[in-house]
Protein backbone atom coordinates (compact mmCIF):
# COMPACT_ATOMS: atom_id res chain seq x y z
CA UNK A 1 0.00 0.00 0.00
CA UNK A 2 1.10 3.40 -1.04
CA UNK A 3 2.31 5.96 1.99
CA UNK A 4 0.32 8.68 3.22
CA UNK A 5 1.59 12.03 2.05
CA UNK A 6 2.85 13.86 5.10
CA UNK A 7 2.78 17.06 4.26
CA UNK A 8 -0.96 17.15 2.66
CA UNK A 9 -2.22 14.97 5.38
CA UNK A 10 -1.76 17.70 8.16
CA UNK A 11 -5.52 18.39 9.13
CA UNK A 12 -5.21 22.10 8.34
CA UNK A 13 -3.32 21.07 4.92
CA UNK A 14 -5.72 18.73 4.03
CA UNK A 15 -7.84 21.01 3.88
CA UNK A 16 -6.29 23.93 2.02
CA UNK A 17 -5.89 21.37 -0.50
CA UNK A 18 -9.22 19.95 -0.53
CA UNK A 19 -10.23 23.47 -1.63
CA UNK A 20 -7.61 24.20 -3.69
CA UNK A 21 -8.26 21.26 -5.71
CA UNK A 22 -11.90 21.88 -6.15
CA UNK A 23 -11.06 24.53 -8.71
CA UNK A 24 -10.26 24.25 -11.98
CA UNK A 25 -6.25 24.44 -12.55
CA UNK A 26 -6.08 28.00 -13.56
CA UNK A 27 -8.05 29.39 -10.41
CA UNK A 28 -6.85 29.93 -6.70
CA UNK A 29 -8.27 31.37 -3.99
CA UNK A 30 -7.73 34.88 -1.80
CA UNK A 31 -6.06 34.47 1.06
CA UNK A 32 -9.10 35.70 2.76
CA UNK A 33 -11.90 33.49 1.04
CA UNK A 34 -9.19 30.54 2.17
CA UNK A 35 -9.39 31.49 5.60
CA UNK A 36 -12.65 31.63 5.56
CA UNK A 37 -13.34 27.90 4.38
CA UNK A 38 -11.02 26.58 6.31
CA UNK A 39 -11.76 28.06 9.52
CA UNK A 40 -8.03 28.91 10.73
CA UNK A 41 -6.43 31.83 11.70
CA UNK A 42 -4.09 34.17 10.01
CA UNK A 43 -0.78 32.90 11.50
CA UNK A 44 -1.83 29.44 11.31
CA UNK A 45 -2.65 29.73 7.80
CA UNK A 46 0.20 31.29 6.69
CA UNK A 47 2.42 29.10 8.13
CA UNK A 48 0.87 26.20 6.45
CA UNK A 49 0.57 27.63 2.88
CA UNK A 50 4.30 28.47 3.62
CA UNK A 51 4.92 24.65 4.05
CA UNK A 52 2.78 23.77 1.02
CA UNK A 53 4.78 26.28 -0.91
CA UNK A 54 8.12 24.80 0.14
CA UNK A 55 6.99 21.41 -0.81
CA UNK A 56 5.80 22.83 -4.61
CA UNK A 57 1.88 21.79 -3.64
CA UNK A 58 0.99 25.48 -4.37
CA UNK A 59 1.84 28.86 -5.72
CA UNK A 60 1.91 31.88 -3.91
CA UNK A 61 0.96 34.96 -5.97
CA UNK A 62 0.97 38.53 -4.17
CA UNK A 63 -0.56 41.33 -5.94
CA UNK A 64 -2.15 44.83 -5.44
CA UNK A 65 -5.94 45.20 -6.65
CA UNK A 66 -6.12 48.94 -6.42
CA UNK A 67 -4.18 49.93 -2.82
CA UNK A 68 -4.87 46.65 -1.35
CA UNK A 69 -2.30 43.42 -1.18
CA UNK A 70 -3.85 40.49 -2.17
CA UNK A 71 -2.71 36.77 -1.74
CA UNK A 72 -3.75 34.17 -3.74
CA UNK A 73 -3.13 30.56 -3.90
CA UNK A 74 -3.39 28.35 -6.60
CA UNK A 75 -2.51 24.65 -6.37
CA UNK A 76 0.55 23.31 -8.69
CA UNK A 77 0.33 20.30 -11.15
CA UNK A 78 2.64 18.52 -8.21
CA UNK A 79 0.09 19.70 -5.67
CA UNK A 80 -2.91 18.40 -7.29
CA UNK A 81 -0.97 14.91 -8.46
CA UNK A 82 0.28 14.35 -4.36
CA UNK A 83 -3.43 14.84 -3.68
CA UNK A 84 -4.81 12.82 -6.18
CA UNK A 85 -2.67 9.95 -4.78
CA UNK A 86 -3.30 10.69 -1.20
CA UNK A 87 -7.07 10.53 -1.81
CA UNK A 88 -6.12 7.36 -3.34
CA UNK A 89 -3.97 5.46 -0.65
CA UNK A 90 -7.24 6.89 1.97
CA UNK A 91 -9.39 4.85 -0.20
CA UNK A 92 -7.33 2.21 -0.22
CA UNK A 93 -7.14 1.95 3.24
CA UNK A 94 -10.61 2.12 3.68
CA UNK A 95 -11.11 -0.59 0.96
CA UNK A 96 -8.68 -2.71 2.40
CA UNK A 97 -9.93 -2.63 5.87
CA UNK A 98 -13.83 -3.71 4.39
CA UNK A 99 -11.72 -6.84 2.71
CA UNK A 100 -11.88 -5.66 -0.99
CA UNK B 1 -0.64 4.89 9.31
CA UNK B 2 -4.12 5.75 10.14
CA UNK B 3 -7.40 3.35 10.75
CA UNK B 4 -10.25 3.27 8.08
CA UNK B 5 -12.10 5.58 10.24
CA UNK B 6 -9.89 8.40 10.20
CA UNK B 7 -9.33 7.77 6.08
CA UNK B 8 -12.99 7.56 6.05
CA UNK B 9 -13.47 10.91 7.99
CA UNK B 10 -10.42 12.67 5.77
CA UNK B 11 -12.23 11.70 2.61
CA UNK B 12 -15.55 13.35 4.30
CA UNK B 13 -13.74 16.44 5.22
CA UNK B 14 -12.41 16.66 1.60
CA UNK B 15 -15.88 16.01 -0.07
CA UNK B 16 -17.27 18.91 2.43
CA UNK B 17 -14.68 21.26 1.35
CA UNK B 18 -15.11 20.51 -1.92
CA UNK B 19 -18.82 21.15 -2.41
CA UNK B 20 -18.08 24.35 -0.26
CA UNK B 21 -15.68 25.51 -2.44
CA UNK B 22 -17.54 24.80 -6.16
CA UNK B 23 -20.66 26.24 -4.05
CA UNK B 24 -19.06 29.81 -3.23
CA UNK B 25 -17.26 30.00 -6.78
CA UNK B 26 -20.93 29.55 -8.18
CA UNK B 27 -22.37 32.14 -5.86
CA UNK B 28 -19.26 34.92 -6.84
CA UNK B 29 -20.36 34.41 -10.10
CA UNK B 30 -24.05 34.12 -9.95
CA UNK B 31 -24.05 37.35 -7.93
CA UNK B 32 -22.87 39.67 -10.43
CA UNK B 33 -25.55 38.32 -13.12
CA UNK B 34 -28.11 38.54 -10.67
CA UNK B 35 -27.37 42.26 -9.82
CA UNK B 36 -26.75 43.22 -13.19
CA UNK B 37 -30.46 41.26 -13.70
CA UNK B 38 -31.55 43.47 -11.01
CA UNK B 39 -30.70 46.85 -12.05
CA UNK B 40 -31.77 45.92 -15.60
CA UNK B 41 -35.19 44.85 -14.25
CA UNK B 42 -35.20 47.72 -11.78
CA UNK B 43 -34.81 50.45 -14.66
CA UNK B 44 -36.72 48.48 -17.27
CA UNK B 45 -39.93 48.47 -14.58
CA UNK B 46 -39.04 52.12 -14.09
CA UNK B 47 -39.15 53.18 -17.33
CA UNK B 48 -42.29 50.78 -18.26
CA UNK B 49 -44.14 52.76 -15.58
CA UNK B 50 -43.74 56.49 -16.36
CA UNK B 51 -43.91 55.10 -20.60
CA UNK B 52 -46.48 52.27 -20.73
CA UNK B 53 -46.88 52.68 -24.41
CA UNK B 54 -43.14 52.21 -25.21
CA UNK B 55 -42.78 49.04 -22.67
CA UNK B 56 -42.22 46.76 -25.29
CA UNK B 57 -39.11 48.62 -27.15
CA UNK B 58 -37.77 48.83 -23.24
CA UNK B 59 -37.54 45.82 -22.91
CA UNK B 60 -36.48 44.80 -25.81
CA UNK B 61 -33.35 47.02 -25.34
CA UNK B 62 -33.52 46.00 -21.53
CA UNK B 63 -32.97 42.22 -22.66
CA UNK B 64 -30.79 42.94 -24.95
CA UNK B 65 -28.36 45.02 -23.35
CA UNK B 66 -28.25 42.87 -20.72
CA UNK B 67 -27.09 40.41 -22.46
CA UNK B 68 -24.39 41.59 -23.91
CA UNK B 69 -23.33 43.03 -20.21
CA UNK B 70 -23.45 39.48 -19.02
CA UNK B 71 -21.35 38.29 -21.97
CA UNK B 72 -18.82 40.86 -21.44
CA UNK B 73 -18.64 39.49 -17.17
CA UNK B 74 -18.55 36.09 -18.96
CA UNK B 75 -15.13 37.47 -20.99
CA UNK B 76 -13.74 39.17 -18.40
CA UNK B 77 -14.27 36.11 -15.58
CA UNK B 78 -12.72 34.09 -18.50
CA UNK B 79 -9.61 36.38 -18.95
CA UNK B 80 -8.71 36.70 -15.46
CA UNK B 81 -9.79 33.72 -14.20
CA UNK B 82 -9.14 31.12 -17.21
CA UNK B 83 -12.39 29.71 -16.69
CA UNK B 84 -15.86 30.26 -18.55
CA UNK B 85 -18.70 31.11 -16.94
CA UNK B 86 -21.29 32.13 -19.48
CA UNK B 87 -20.51 30.06 -23.07
CA UNK B 88 -22.01 29.04 -25.58
CA UNK B 89 -24.36 26.36 -23.96
CA UNK B 90 -25.63 28.93 -21.41
CA UNK B 91 -26.29 31.56 -24.22
CA UNK B 92 -28.26 29.00 -26.51
CA UNK B 93 -30.50 27.73 -23.28
CA UNK B 94 -31.01 31.36 -22.52
CA UNK B 95 -32.15 31.69 -25.81
CA UNK B 96 -34.29 28.87 -26.03
CA UNK B 97 -35.78 29.65 -22.63
CA UNK B 98 -36.64 32.98 -23.82
CA UNK B 99 -37.93 32.28 -27.20
CA UNK B 100 -40.40 29.55 -25.07
CA UNK B 101 -41.74 32.37 -23.15
CA UNK B 102 -42.30 35.05 -25.77
CA UNK B 103 -43.86 32.01 -27.77
CA UNK B 104 -46.38 31.55 -24.98
CA UNK B 105 -46.78 35.33 -23.50
CA UNK B 106 -46.64 37.13 -27.25
CA UNK B 107 -47.50 34.51 -29.94
CA UNK B 108 -49.83 31.67 -28.69
CA UNK B 109 -50.85 33.96 -25.32
CA UNK B 110 -53.68 36.99 -25.53
CA UNK B 111 -52.22 38.41 -22.34
CA UNK B 112 -52.90 42.15 -20.96
CA UNK B 113 -49.35 44.12 -20.00
CA UNK B 114 -50.03 43.49 -16.41
CA UNK B 115 -50.28 39.57 -17.27
CA UNK B 116 -47.07 39.66 -18.97
CA UNK B 117 -45.04 41.52 -16.42
CA UNK B 118 -46.10 38.96 -13.89
CA UNK B 119 -45.77 35.88 -16.21
CA UNK B 120 -42.17 37.15 -17.18
CA UNK B 121 -41.42 37.67 -13.60
CA UNK B 122 -42.35 34.30 -11.96
CA UNK B 123 -41.42 32.71 -15.52
CA UNK B 124 -37.55 34.27 -15.18
CA UNK B 125 -37.83 32.91 -11.26
CA UNK B 126 -38.60 29.22 -12.06
CA UNK B 127 -35.17 28.46 -12.66
CA UNK B 128 -33.98 30.38 -10.14
CA UNK B 129 -35.83 28.06 -7.64
CA UNK B 130 -34.77 24.68 -9.70
CA UNK B 131 -31.39 25.95 -9.70
CA UNK B 132 -31.46 26.10 -5.71
CA UNK B 133 -32.36 22.61 -5.47
CA UNK B 134 -28.21 21.42 -6.81
CA UNK B 135 -26.70 24.93 -5.67
CA UNK B 136 -28.15 26.38 -2.71
CA UNK B 137 -31.51 27.12 -0.61
CA UNK B 138 -30.59 31.01 -1.19
CA UNK B 139 -31.72 30.66 -5.24
CA UNK B 140 -35.37 28.91 -3.61
CA UNK B 141 -35.65 31.93 -1.49
CA UNK B 142 -34.74 34.49 -3.97
CA UNK B 143 -37.34 32.84 -6.64
CA UNK B 144 -40.23 31.95 -3.99
CA UNK B 145 -39.81 35.32 -2.58
CA UNK B 146 -40.04 37.34 -6.19
CA UNK B 147 -42.71 34.70 -6.63
CA UNK B 148 -45.29 35.49 -3.90
CA UNK B 149 -44.33 39.21 -3.96
CA UNK B 150 -44.98 39.31 -8.04
CA UNK B 151 -48.82 37.54 -7.26
CA UNK B 152 -49.52 39.37 -4.31
CA UNK B 153 -48.71 43.25 -6.55
CA UNK B 154 -50.32 41.49 -9.46
CA UNK B 155 -53.55 41.20 -7.28
CA UNK B 156 -53.45 43.67 -4.50
CA UNK B 157 -51.16 46.90 -6.16
CA UNK B 158 -53.52 48.07 -8.42
CA UNK B 159 -51.71 51.06 -10.81
CA UNK B 160 -48.66 50.78 -8.86
CA UNK B 161 -48.23 47.23 -10.08
CA UNK B 162 -45.37 48.65 -12.25
CA UNK B 163 -44.07 49.96 -9.74
CA UNK B 164 -44.14 47.60 -6.91
CA UNK B 165 -42.13 45.28 -10.15
CA UNK B 166 -39.38 47.32 -9.78
CA UNK B 167 -38.92 47.71 -6.09
CA UNK B 168 -39.85 43.78 -5.94
CA UNK B 169 -38.24 42.19 -9.42
CA UNK B 170 -35.37 44.37 -9.38
CA UNK B 171 -34.54 45.31 -5.84
CA UNK B 172 -34.91 41.24 -4.98
CA UNK B 173 -32.71 40.46 -7.58
CA UNK B 174 -30.57 43.25 -6.16
CA UNK B 175 -30.38 42.45 -2.95
CA UNK B 176 -29.83 38.84 -3.60
CA UNK B 177 -26.71 39.46 -5.77
CA UNK B 178 -25.43 41.62 -2.66
CA UNK B 179 -25.72 38.90 0.19
CA UNK B 180 -24.62 35.74 -2.26
CA UNK B 181 -21.00 38.16 -2.55
CA UNK B 182 -21.00 38.51 1.29
CA UNK B 183 -21.97 34.81 2.11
Amino acid sequence: MAELDDIIHQPLRLKIMAALNALHPAQGLDFPRLKKLTGATDGNLGAHIETLAKAGYVSVEKAFVGKKPQTTVTATATGRGAFARHVATLREIIATAEGK
Amino acid sequence: MINSQEAGAALMEIESLSRLVRQSVFYRHASTMLILWGVATFIGYLLSFFAPAAAPVIWSVVIVAGVICATIIGALNKKREGVSTFDARATAAFTAFVAFGCLWSIVFGNMAPRQIGAFWTTYFMLPYVMTGFWFGRVFVVIGMSVIALTLLGYFFAGPWFTLWMAVVNGGGLLLGGLWMRRS
